[in-house]
């Protein structure tokens, strides 16, 4: 049932990325995937974290229309990078989270941009100035939906209390 | 208990990232095709496979190895043994057969001669000489009951050999011209001067009685001249290789036999007066 649920909300990032980027633009600039990851690692569980980037990335490729396994490998890794962070260091600061989620988007970029280069798949510079400007946006709106979780979580345990 | 179980569960998801990472990575290269055409897959499973089919291939053919080059082989030494035996049977047999060509070729031409000489003659075959290199005396493989008796001249394709001095019933002993007893009447053939040839138990000749007013050259042919009662006229005897006029009124001549005298393995015994002959006009007449 966990896993189901996992999967459940792997789909449902990716189906959302792909409606509302459909009609706002910069909505493509955000990685739904990479904050539901962070969502895992910092909530959840970090292996369930890095399941969730896989399964991510690969339909992110399927929907892309890429080879699968680019947008896997790379979630898969900042997967990796956002638990073990989350493990080390105190991640409750928003500037750390923003810093984390960025380092970690970046990374995950960088990661396909050489599997790329290795595979010898045609990419452009664009395509690492776009995901400088996605991991920035993405670790904004993540540090956002984090703060208000943890708002929302606050005030909920307040009141059952 | 609670740091173990955390570097338990660090492990686990160091092992679970690589799996995930290695399951992004052949998931790519099942999809993609380098610019050759071929699935990286294909190519990455070829690679991680080669070191182990090398190691494989390498392990049969040292297992081969060792089957064929020791095990199989067990049985190599008699082989090899008996490959050995029939190598030496066939190059003895070989040799013989060799040999044999060249008898039957010297056979060949002593019966050649022994049909255009018109003489009784009897085929021998020499089976022992005195033990020395400058051997003078031969024994043939004749004797008595073949016909054979003392005094004969024995001849070879070549020219004179020397004559009979001792016969048994199966065996005789041949006086060669090259011992120093020996005499054969003979003269020069080109210039029908007769003299004397003497053996000198060497393999040269003397010619005696050859006056200095004499003209012998050097390769002058001799040939016997039928005076000595033994050597009927005309056969070979030798060439002169030497010829000077000597200071007791006679030539000092050396003569080299026309015989192989070291050499010489069969024979032909002159047997008798010549043989009749028939007229070709007169049946059953002699001449």
């Amino acid at each position: 049932m966990k896993y189901l649920f996992l999967a459940g909300s792997s789909l449902l990032a990716i189906t959302a990325q792909m409606i509302v980027g459909t009609h706002f633009f910069l909505f493509n600039f955000v990685d739904l995937s990479l904050i539901l990851i962070t969502y895992w690692a910092f909530y959840r569980s970090r292996t369930q974290a890095l399941f969730v980037g896989s399964l991510t990335g690969i339909l992110q490729d399927a929907v892309l229309g890429w080879p699968l396994g680019y947008n896997g490998f790379g979630k898969t890794l900042a997967a990796f990078v956002i638990a073990e962070a989350s493990r080390r260091f105190d991640v409750e600061g928003g500037w750390v989270r923003f810093v984390l989620m960025a380092a970690s988007s970046c990374l995950s970029s960088l990661s396909m941009f050489a599997l790329f280069l290795l595979l010898q798949r045609s990419s452009s510079s664009i395509f690492l100035g776009a995901s400088l400007l996605q991991a920035l946006i993405t670790a904004g709106v993540g540090v956002l939906l984090f703060a208000a979780l943890d708002t929302y979580n606050r005030v909920h345990t307040k009141r059952v209390g | 208990m609670s740091i173990e179980l955390a570097s338990k569960g660090e492990g686990r998801i160091l092992y679970l990232v690589i799996a995930l990472l290695l399951l992004h990575l052949t998931l790519i290269s099942i999809q993609v095709e380098d610019p050759s055409g071929t699935l990286l897959f294909k190519k990455c499973v070829l690679l991680a496979a080669s070191p182990m089919l090398n190691g494989a291939s390498n392990a049969a053919r040292a297992f081969s190895h060792f089957w064929t080059g020791y095990l199989w082989l067990h049985g190599a030494r008699a082989e090899n043994a008996r490959l050995k035996e029939d190598v030496r049977q066939l190059v003895l047999l070989n040799s013989s057969l060799a040999q044999a060509e060249e008898e039957n070729s010297r056979l060949q031409r002593l019966l050649a001669f022994g049909v255009s000489f018109p003489y009784q003659t009897l085929g021998a075959r020499v089976i022992g000489r005195t033990p020395n290199f400058l051997s003078s005396t031969l024994y043939l493989d004749r004797g008595s009951l073949d016909g054979v008796r003392a005094d004969q001249p024995v001849v070879s394709d070549a020219g004179v050999v020397g004559r009979t001095v001792l016969v048994t019933s199966n065996n005789c002993q041949v006086q060669l011209i090259t011992n120093a007893d020996a005499s054969v009447g003979v003269m020069v053939e080109r210039t029908r001067v007769p003299g004397v040839v003497r053996g000198t138990e060497n393999l040269l000749l003397d010619l005696n009685y050859i006056g200095n007013t004499e003209e012998v050259n050097v390769g002058d042919a001799l040939v016997t001249s039928g005076l000595d009662g033994i050597f009927p006229k005309g056969l070979p005897v030798g060439k002169v290789v030497d010829s000077q006029k000597g200071k007791t009124g006679f030539r000092t001549i050396r003569v080299e036999p026309s015989a192989d005298i070291i050499r010489i393995e069969e024979v032909l015994v002159l047997l008798g007066p010549p043989k009749p002959v028939t007229d070709p006009l007169t049946p059953g007449a002699v001449k």
